[in-house]
């Protein structure tokens, strides 16, 4: 089959890039070493891996692991309890109780409102 | 692991074992990668200095992103390759020129059988260079990576952030232009009997 133009100028072209690969420049010693002088500074100056942690399991482990974070939901569980209980006579103060009423016009409506 | 037994490890592996503090996975890095990232580099530059310049510059970054490696999003090499033509590309922007000098051209990588022989790469060599610094920047890195460093073009599209498609046309438009450019060289070059 005869070769046509692109094809023979493919080939030419080709002798070109193998002379082009055989002939790279390589990296002298000198070189080399400051790339892994640089790899071994990089190393040496890199964050721990624990820094590389979820931020999550770095918190807790400042706080003091599983058993502080145990600790620290139950009081906080036990606040929510404290706070949203609903407010009851306070028992054993015996004496007259002082009652501030601080809307009184409440009141009337709601006392007309019982009629 | 013994050093011989990590010379078989991919690259990525190689990287995060680095990255967990083996220095002897640099070592293997260096020596595996440096070849190709400088020669990648003077191809696209033109000029020996800079290309080191750029090569311990690309493997610095490598060392600095090996904590943050995604493994399996890309190969090391193409994020190398990538990284080489974005510096070189921000040298060229600003120094324009940048012609082949003689202090600029390289020695040989190896012993050849002949003065002649190497003499004759050298020329050709030389003459496929002088006419890669007259394509624009991206038809040479894609004539580059396709026809000396041997990428597909899948992977060249990866390097380039470019589609296959777009790559084809570069690596076929830079191809005929330097069929152009050294179309008459042929016989100075040795090449006047070859068909």
């Amino acid at each position: 089959m005869p070769m046509n133009i692109d094809d023979h100028d493919d080939a030419g072209l080709e002798k070109y890039f193998d002379s082009a690969r055989r002939t790279a420049p390589l990296p002298s010693e000198t070189m080399l070493a400051r790339i892994m002088a640089d790899a071994e500074r990089v190393r040496a100056g890199a964050p721990s891996a624990a820094s590389h942690r979820p931020l999550k399991t770095r918190l807790r482990d400042l706080l003091g692991g599983w058993p502080t974070m145990a600790g620290l939901a139950t009081a906080a569980l036990a606040g929510l309890w404290i706070g949203t209980g609903l407010p009851g006579p306070v028992p054993g103060t015996g004496g007259p109780e002082y009652l501030v009423d601080i809307t009184p016009e409440m009141a009337f409506d709601l006392a007309l409102g019982d009629d | 692991m013994p050093f011989d037994a990590m010379e078989d490890l991919p690259d990525e592996a190689l990287l995060a074992r680095f990255a967990d503090g083996d220095a002897s996975a640099a070592r293997i890095l260096t020596l595996r990668l440096t070849p190709r990232v400088m020669a990648h580099a003077w191809r696209l530059l033109g000029n020996r200095t800079e290309a080191e310049d750029v090569t311990q510059e690309a493997m610095l970054r490598l060392w600095k992103q090996a904590h943050d490696w995604r493994s399996g999003e890309a190969k090391v090499t193409t994020w190398l390759y990538r990284v080489v033509a974005n510096l070189c590309i921000d040298r060229q922007r600003r120094a324009r020129g940048g012609a082949v000098t003689l202090d600029a051209i390289p020695e040989p990588a190896d012993g050849r059988a002949s003065v002649a022989d190497a003499m004759q790469d050298r020329a050709r060599a030389d003459a496929l260079q002088a006419a890669l610094d007259t394509l624009p920047t991206r038809q040479r890195q894609a004539v580059i990576l396709r026809h000396i460093d041997g990428l597909s073009n899948p992977e060249i599209a990866e390097v380039m952030g470019n589609t296959v498609e777009a790559v084809e046309s570069l690596t076929s438009r830079g191809r005929r232009a330097l069929q152009t450019r050294l179309a008459g060289r042929k016989e100075e070059l040795g090449y006047a009997d070859e068909h």
